[in-house]
């Protein structure tokens, strides 16, 4: 099957590459990238029978997004969520490549459930899965997996995620070890007897509500514990989920020092605080309820935070429940601003679809964690839409970015890669509904939430993995030029 | 539009409580053993007044109870907010007493009969007599007043506003209130 | 006849916490708990108003106490009151709470009163509830009628709020008396003092983005300068085990409510506690009984203030 990408603004990072263009795509690559927004009506004989023409006016196409952090459940939590479910979800927002963590039953800490998962994923999935292998054996945390066999199994790096290693000497054996297979760890950084009974971020609004909270240096004391032994070690350590500003100055800092560390956040962190726990009941707080005005508020020109405000949620709503904890506007501001500098190297779903039975239940007691696949893209545009970050360094966060993690070379749209592709329409109003997520996880804040900016088609090995609706087929066979999308490629925001 | 017809003045006000007054020490002759129980609000101010005339005529002081009969309501879900229970407060003990009980207006009957609940509550009264400024008709129970001030024919949409100065503003009076269509 | 209507005019289905309470709701609520208190002094402590309804008492955590103030409340109303705790039901057999809530509903309760272990699990009943949820106590976050009726006790002695300086002592951090107190003290114009050792308070800054108005200390001696209340609350002997005292001991000997430490206070000082008392820890047997203390004032106008909100509530 042959494709003809047409009329779409072309953003890719690692090429350094943005432009009005199209691709043409055969045999599962690409072959051709033109800066003609119509190949076709410069050269129609690319056209022929068997290919297919997709119109991506007022979209950009760019490489396939890769999620490091996902929680697929299978084996063992097929209620949650599969593989081919996962894949899909994936798939519809605009992710070509997923990392499996190995949070299954039984945990992937053995070569054989390794190759199971990969083996599903072959069959079952529509897009990538890359395993993540376990650290320790059961993620127990008492003795080491047999690393290097995993590696050869096809794991790509090592994370007990969502558990802590908590003993410090085994951390070092594990980076060590680690690091002569030159592959990344993944860790899930929490000191659990500091947060032990935690509900939500400890501060202003645990207080008000009376949940146990989970400290930000709860966080940060293994973040700088793991940067440390990463240095003894010289392993690469990979700080998962960093939520906090006195993380991202600690792996600002450890940077700067040369130590091999790279950090990714997630969607809902950059965007949503802890606020979201008290819901609309803090929106109509008379002024004395409110926060003391700080400075440095509103960024240069647009006078709005990127962090989203509640308006539909009830209090104590367990979609909220997340790990690490939805934290502060301060803490907002800084994981953005790490974003900006390159010390977090990566977005991030942290996808962890529960069922009614982990959610709807006491706020403490609930499972934590988002069904976030679907609504990366719109969240991370936010900052975007909001003037934080412009459009090619937020696309190389969910591209460049989590490849270089893996050790492997950018996803790229040059001639000759694999055709994993992305299209989105970074303008697109939608309203996040559960229900009609591909996921099995309707779990989310975000239910109600107006975004901007959804995929619309999705490409894996030159195959289409998902596409909304009927994206693409509407003047597909015209050949009109499309003309330049305003503010898409320059700096101007919206 | 608010459409305001006065049916009793100040001075009306003024005469009917006088006539019940003597009502009551005719029919009960000596006022030993009668109390007046106010019904709130404004029942209260009027049994005062009625007291007031009393100890002119008669001499004597008679006791004055405060009922607030909220709790014995039969229309609990009504659309809207919920009224304030304020205390209800007896002097002395109603047992074997002549209670006249005090309203301003007569309606339904339905005020009474929680009153005459309440009152079952406090005590065992010899008997109950019932005086009212204003009985407009449309009786949903059978309850009939003593002591009236005026009957006043209204029709069911129409609302009655008694204004006493201990409690309103302005002068004393009774008012059909209707609300016109404009 | 006009019936004085509640000026407030809300449209209330839950009393789940009094942050959402302005002051003119309070103060009527205040006044129709005198309006009940008056009832509980009656020979016949019965009026007929919630006559065929039902009033379920879903307790998760033990309170006897507590529970018991709801029944009269509720009896002394005429309704049918259940109490159900949860050993020996089917959601200690892992029944969810969801589940609970709705077989109540099924069972024709119109009111629940619930206590629960976990903050929030009122609300999370109230979506599911036709009727009416009344929080009796959420883990650390809200006991709304025990502010009402420390409200209540406190205006009855004085005839006012506003103004006032209230010292509440004890383990703040954990205390649900405590953050609704803050609630209904500063929403009707006290000068409220949180007075803990440190690792029962947290940081500052927490209390005060929410409280703005509030005074902190570490120092009960100084705190009680020119108090009208001091609010003791009730030191859980775990705290010592897990390792935010090192023992009562101490706890008591700087924190303790004392016949001395009353003296610092103003000499009209009210003492108030809600129950039930560590005495000897957190309050000495005789400042407890002593003139100034109300706590058994207290327990009466606790049942006096949970007639109002059953009232109140029962009428939307």
């Amino acid at each position: 099957m042959r494709y003809l990408i047409k009329n779409g603004s072309i953003i890719d990072p690692a090429a350094r590459v943005a432009t009005i263009g199209s691709i043409l795509i055969e045999n599962g690559r690409v072959v051709r990238v033109s800066d003609h927004a119509d190949l076709a009506s410069a050269e129609p004989e690319v056209l022929g029978d068997d290919i297919e023409v997709i119109n991506a006016r007022g979209a950009v196409i760019a490489p396939g997004f890769i999620d490091l952090h996902t929680h697929a459940r299978e084996p063992g939590e097929e209620y949650k969520e599969t593989l081919a479910t996962a894949t899909r979800a994936a798939a519809a927002g605009g992710f070509t490549t997923i990392c499996a963590m190995p949070d299954t039953r039984p945990t992937n800490d053995c070569a054989a459930v390794t190759r199971q998962v990969r083996e599903i994923a072959r069959r079952r999935g529509v897009i990538k899965v890359e395993a993540i292998g376990a650290i320790t054996v059961g993620r127990a945390g008492t003795s080491l997996t047999e690393m290097a066999e995993l590696v050869e199994a096809g794991c790509v790096g090592f994370s007990d995620d969502p558990r802590p290693i908590t003993d410090s000497a085994m951390m070092r054996n594990v980076l060590s070890y680690a690091a002569m297979l030159d592959v990344p760890v993944l860790t899930h950084c929490e000191d659990l007897r500091l947060t032990m009974g935690w509900a939500m971020h400890e501060g202003i609004i645990s207080t008000r509500l009376g949940l146990p909270g989970f400290p930000a240096s709860a966080e940060e004391a293994i973040i700088a514990r793991d940067i440390g032994l990463a240095e003894l070690t010289g392993a690469h350590l990979h700080i998962c989920t960093v939520s906090t500003a006195g993380g991202v100055a600690l792996i600002r800092a450890a940077k700067e020092r040369g130590i091999q560390v790279t950090a990714e956040v997630t969607a809902h962190h950059l965007t949503l605080t802890e606020r979201w726990v008290l819901g609309s009941l803090g929106v109509n707080d008379p002024p004395a309820a409110k926060r003391p005005a700080r400075g440095r508020k509103a960024e240069a020109g647009l006078g709005l935070p990127v962090w989203l405000v509640p308006t539909r949620l009830q209090p104590y709503d367990p979609s909220t429940r997340v790990s690490p904890p939805l934290r502060t506007e301060e803490d907002c501001d800084a994981l953005i601003e790490g974003l900006r500098d390159g010390t977090i190297d990566a977005i991030v779903s942290d996808h962890s679809p529960q069922s009614s039975v982990e959610k709807e239940c006491e706020y403490r007691l609930a499972e934590p964690g988002i069904s976030a696949l679907e609504t990366v893209l719109g969240l991370a545009l936010t900052l975007v839409h909001r003037g934080k970050m412009d459009l090619i360094d937020l696309i190389a966060k969910l591209t460049e970015g989590p490849a270089t993690v893996l050790g492997r070379s950018p996803a790229t749209l040059r001639p000759g890669q694999h055709a994993d592709i992305v299209i989105f329409d970074p303008e697109a109003h939608w309203t996040v509904d559960s229900t009609t997520f591909v996921s099995k996880g309707r779990s989310t804040p975000l239910i109600g939430q107006q975004l901007r900016g959804h995929a619309m088609l999705t490409m894996y090995r030159g195959e289409i993995a998902f596409r909304r609706g009927s994206f693409g087929t509407l003047g597909a066979n015209e050949t009109q030029q499309a003309s330049r999308l305003e503010g898409i490629l320059g700096s101007d925001g919206e | 539009m608010l459409n305001e017809k006065q049916i009793l003045s100040s001075d009306d006000l003024r005469r009917a409580t006088t006539r019940i007054a003597h009502e009551i020490a005719e029919r009960n002759a000596g006022i030993g053993d009668v109390m007046l129980v106010g019904i709130r609000r404004r029942g209260v101010p009027l049994a005062e007044r009625i007291a007031a005339t009393l100890a002119d005529i008669e001499g004597v002081r008679v006791p004055i109870g405060v009922l607030d009969i909220t709790l014995y309501r039969d229309d609990l879900e009504m659309r809207g907010p919920v009224p304030i229970v304020r205390p209800t407060t007896m002097p002395v003990d109603i047992t074997g007493r002549t209670l006249i009980l005090v309203d301003d207006v007569l309606f339904t009957g339905r005020t009474v009969r929680a009153a005459l609940d309440a009152l079952a509550d406090l005590g065992r009264p010899a008997r109950i007599q019932l005086a009212v400024l204003v009985d407009r008709g449309h009786r949903e129970l059978p309850i009939r007043a003593d002591f009236v001030g005026k009957n006043v024919p209204t029709s069911r949409e129409e609302r009655i506003e008694t204004r006493l100065h201990e409690i309103d503003d302005g002068v004393d009076g009774v008012f059909i209130v209707r609300e016109d269509q404009a | 006849m006009m019936t004085h209507i509640g000026r407030a005019a809300v449209e209330r289905r839950h009393l789940l916490d009094l942050d959402v309470f302005g002051r003119t709701e309070i103060s009527e609520i205040l006044e129709t708990s005198a309006g009940m208190r008056e009832v509980l002094g009656r020979q016949i402590k019965q009026v007929p108003t919630l006559r065929g309804r039902t009033v379920i008492n879903m307790f998760f955590e033990e309170s006897t106490r507590t529970r018991i103030s709801f029944e009269l409340a509720g009896k002394a109303l005429s309704a049918n009151v259940i109490n159900m705790t949860a050993r020996g039901s089917s959601v200690e057999k892992g029944e969810s709470l969801v589940d609970t809530v709705r077989t109540l509903q099924a069972l024709g309760a119109d009111i629940l009163v619930m206590r629960h272990g976990e903050a929030g699990a009122p609300y999370l009943a109230a979506q599911h509830f036709k009727g009416s949820v009344i929080n009796a106590g959420d883990g650390r976050h809200a006991h709304p009628t025990q502010a009402l009726l420390d409200l209540f006790t406190i205006q009855s002695r004085f005839g006012r709020i506003e103004g006032l300086k209230v010292v509440i002592v004890g383990d703040i951090v954990h205390s649900r008396v405590a953050r609704s107190d803050l609630w209904g003290l500063t929403k009707m114009g006290a000068h409220v003092t949180l007075c803990a050792p440190q690792t029962l308070l947290g940081p500052e800054a927490y209390w005060r983005a929410t409280w703005p108005e509030l005074t902190i200390s570490t120092d009960l001696d100084r705190a009680l300068d020119g108090a009208d209340v001091i609010m003791a609350l009730r030191l859980q002997r775990e705290r010592q085990e897990a390792g935010l005292l090192p023992s009562l001991r101490e706890y008591s000997r700087f924190f303790g409510i004392t016949a001395e430490r009353v003296q610092l206070a103003a000499s009209h000082c009210l003492v108030m506690h809600p129950g039930p008392m560590n005495e000897g820890v957190e309050i000495m047997p005789d400042v407890a009984i002593s003139a100034q203390s109300v706590i058994e004032e207290q327990v009466t106008n606790g049942v006096a203030v949970r007639m109002a909100m059953l009232y109140r509530l029962a009428g939307e």
